[in-house]
C-alpha cells in the first residue's frame, strides 16, 4: 500500500513544444464547434448576416464611388494661345506642361483642328459657319489631370502654374462645374463613412453580444476548466480558434450570399436603375476588399471572443 | 498538509460564513466535514482548491501559503487537488470518456495516453462500459462515479468532495465510500463534507463539526495539537 501519492507523472506528448499545443488547441476547437453545433451555428449565422449587410453597402458604395471617379474624368483644363505655335514649339510647350506635377494627358488642338471639330459639331447647320475661318478659333491645349488632382483647390493650383507659361493667354476648366463636383463628392464620402461607421458599430454590437450569449452558454465549461488546473490560455485558446474558425465561416458565407444576391438582382441593376449606362451594370468587389470582408470576420470571431471570455475566466 | 490558521471569510460585510478557523489536517488523513446546510462546510472545501480567499487568515497546502498565491500559481495548485463538486459539474455534450480526459489534458498528456489512463479508471470505477455515453444518459450513482474518475485520475495529492453521497442509494454510497478509502490508502488526503450521518458512522474516521462557519467541539484539531488518525469524534446528530 503505497503512502507517497505524488500524482501522475505526464507521459510524453506525440507532439511536444509549440506545435502540439497549438494541433491539440485546434482539434479541441473543433471538436468544441461539433459538441455545440447549434450554438456555433448561431455564431456563424450571425456573423454571415452582419458580414452580408455590411458587404452589400460596401458593393453599394465602390459602385457609386466608381461611378462617380468615372464623372471626374470629364475635369478638363484648356489652355488658349495667342497666336498657334510653330509646330516645333508645340513639343516644347507640351513638354513644359507635361512637367506639371498633375499633368495626365495633353492633346495640342490647332486652329485646323478647332475648326473642324466645330463644323463636325455644327453638322446640319453649316450655314452658320459661313464666313467662319480657322484663324478665328484659337490653338489650344486640352490637359487631362492625374486622379489626386481634380479637387478643387489642386485644379486651381495646377491653374495658376500653367498660367505662367509664356503664350498661353487664357484658361478654362469649368471651375463651377469642378467646385459641385468636389462638393457632391466629399458630401458622399462623409454620408458613407457615417453609414460605414454606423454599420460596422451595429455589426460589433450584434456579432459580439452574440458571442458573448454563446460563450455564456458554455460558462459552466469554462468554470470547470479552471477547477481542475488549467491556465487562462490554455482556457482561452480553443475558444478564440472557434472565435476564428466562425469568424472566416461567417465572412466566407456572407461573401458566397453576395455573390448569389449579385448575380441574381445587382449584375444587371446599372441598366435598370439607370444609374450608371455607360456599364454593363454594377462591378463585384475587387479582391482586395473580398479579403478585406475575410480578414473582418476573422477578427471579429477573434476580438469577440477575447472580451467575452474575459468575463467569464475567473482564473 | 492542509492547515488552516484564524480563517475568517465573509460573502457580505455583516455576516461571516466562516470564523475563525483552526485546523491541521495532515498528508494522507481521511477527514469528514459535517454540518448543518449553510454551515460553512462548501466554503471550507472551496478555501482548499482556492477558488475562494479567507478575507483574513492563512490556508496552507504543504506549506505553501494560498493566500499569498499568484493568480498564475492558482492553477498548479488546483492540479494536485481532486475536487468532486456537489452538482458533478459534467459537461453534458461530452461523453464519458471526454469528461474524465480534461484533467489529463491540462495536465498536457497526449491522446493515447489518456484514452489509456481514462479507460484504466473507470474500469476502477465499474462504468468502463459507459466510457462513450454522454452523462445525460446515466444514472446518478454512475453520474457521481465520473465525477470522482475526473477528480482521481491524475492521482491527485489531496482528494475533495462535496456531499458526494447526497442523492445516493445505500449501495451506491458504499461503492462511492469504498473508492475513497481505496483513494486514501494510495496515499491521498481525503477531506469529505458531508451531513450523512450514516456514512460518518460507518466510516470510522476524523471529523471536524462545523455549526454556523465555526468548527465546534474539535480540540484536538487546533493548530498546534498533532492530529493522529486515531483521534475519532463523537459523531454529530445532524438534523437534515
Amino acid at each position: 500500500m503505497s503512502k507517497n501519492n505524488k500524482g501522475a507523472v505526464r507521459p510524453k506528448l506525440e507532439q511536444e513544444g509549440f506545435f502540439g499545443r497549438l494541433s491539440y488547441f485546434t482539434s479541441r476547437a473543433f471538436a468544441n464547434l461539433r459538441q455545440n453545433v447549434f450554438v456555433s451555428a448561431v455564431t456563424v449565422g450571425t456573423i454571415a448576416l452582419a458580414l452580408l449587410i455590411a458587404s452589400l453597402f460596401l458593393l453599394v458604395y465602390v459602385n457609386l464611388d466608381g461611378m462617380a471617379e468615372g464623372w471626374s474624368d470629364k475635369v478638363q483644363v484648356t489652355a488658349y494661345f495667342d497666336q498657334e505655335p510653330a509646330p516645333l514649339a508645340v513639343a516644347a510647350l507640351k513638354g513644359r506642361v507635361q512637367a506639371i506635377p498633375g499633368t495626365s494627358k495633353v492633346l495640342f488642338v490647332s486652329q485646323a483642328e478647332a475648326e473642324k471639330r466645330l463644323r463636325s459639331r455644327l453638322k446640319g447647320q453649316e450655314s452658320l459657319l459661313e464666313g467662319i475661318t480657322p484663324d478665328v478659333l484659337p490653338a489650344s491645349l486640352e490637359i487631362r489631370l492625374d486622379r489626386e488632382h481634380r479637387d478643387t483647390d489642386s485644379v486651381a493650383a495646377y491653374v495658376k502654374k500653367l498660367k505662367q507659361i509664356q503664350g498661353i493667354s487664357e484658361v478654362q476648366y469649368g471651375e463651377e462645374w469642378v467646385k459641385r463636383f468636389n462638393s457632391f463628392m466629399n458630401l458622399f464620402r462623409l454620408m458613407g463613412a457615417l453609414l460605414g461607421s454606423f454599420l460596422t458599430i451595429t455589426v460589433l454590437f450584434i456579432v459580439s453580444n452574440t458571442i458573448k450569449l454563446t460563450i455564456y452558454a458554455r460558462k459552466d465549461e469554462l468554470e470547470l476548466l479552471g477547477l481542475v488546473g488549467a491556465t487562462r490560455f490554455f482556457i482561452k485558446a480553443p475558444f478564440l480558434i472557434e472565435g476564428v474558425l466562425q469568424g472566416a465561416a461567417g465572412a466566407v458565407i456572407s461573401l458566397l450570399a453576395l455573390l448569389g444576391c449579385y448575380f441574381a438582382f445587382l449584375k444587371n441593376a446599372g441598366d435598370f436603375l439607370g444609374i450608371n449606362p455607360a456599364s454593363a451594370g454594377l462591378s463585384f468587389l475587387p479582391a482586395t476588399h473580398l479579403a478585406g470582408v475575410v480578414l473582418g470576420g476573422v477578427l471579429l470571431g477573434f476580438i469577440g471572443s477575447a472580451t467575452s471570455l474575459k468575463r467569464f475566466i475567473n482564473v | 498538509m492542509i492547515q488552516m490558521h484564524n480563517v475568517f471569510l465573509s460573502y457580505q460585510p455583516e455576516s461571516s460564513a466562516l470564523s475563525d478557523i483552526n485546523l491541521k489536517i495532515p498528508k494522507g488523513d481521511f477527514v469528514f466535514l459535517t454540518g448543518q446546510s449553510g454551515a460553512g462546510k462548501s466554503t471550507l472545501l472551496k478555501l482548499i482548491y482556492a477558488d475562494l480567499t479567507p478575507t483574513r487568515g492563512q490556508v496552507l497546502i504543504d506549506g505553501v501559503n494560498l493566500t499569498r498565491l499568484s493568480r498564475s500559481q492558482v492553477p498548479l495548485l488546483r492540479r494536485s487537488i481532486g475536487v468532486v463538486f456537489q452538482d458533478y459539474k459534467l459537461l453534458p455534450n461530452r461523453t464519458v470518456l471526454e469528461n474524465v480526459a480534461i484533467t489529463l489534458e491540462v495536465l498536457g498528456w497526449g491522446k493515447r495516453d489518456i484514452g489509456k489512463k481514462v479507460y484504466h479508471i473507470l474500469k476502477r470505477m465499474g462504468i468502463e462500459d459507459k466510457i462513450n455515453a454522454t452523462p445525460l444518459r446515466l444514472s446518478g450513482g454512475e453520474q457521481q462515479r465520473v465525477a470522482l474518475a475526473r477528480a482521481l485520475v491524475n492521482d491527485p495529492k489531496i482528494l475533495v468532495a462535496d456531499e458526494p453521497t447526497g442523492n445516493l442509494d445505500d449501495e451506491n454510497k458504499e461503492a462511492i465510500l469504498s473508492i475513497f478509502k481505496e483513494a486514501n490508502n494510495r496515499g491521498t488526503t481525503v477531506v469529505v463534507a458531508t451531513h450523512d450521518r450514516r456514512v460518518i458512522e460507518n466510516s470510522h474516521r476524523r471529523v471536524i463539526r462545523l455549526d454556523k462557519g465555526a468548527i465546534v467541539d474539535t480540540p484536538d484539531l487546533f493548530v498546534g495539537q498533532a492530529a493522529t488518525e486515531a483521534t475519532m469524534l463523537e459523531v454529530p446528530d445532524v438534523q437534515e
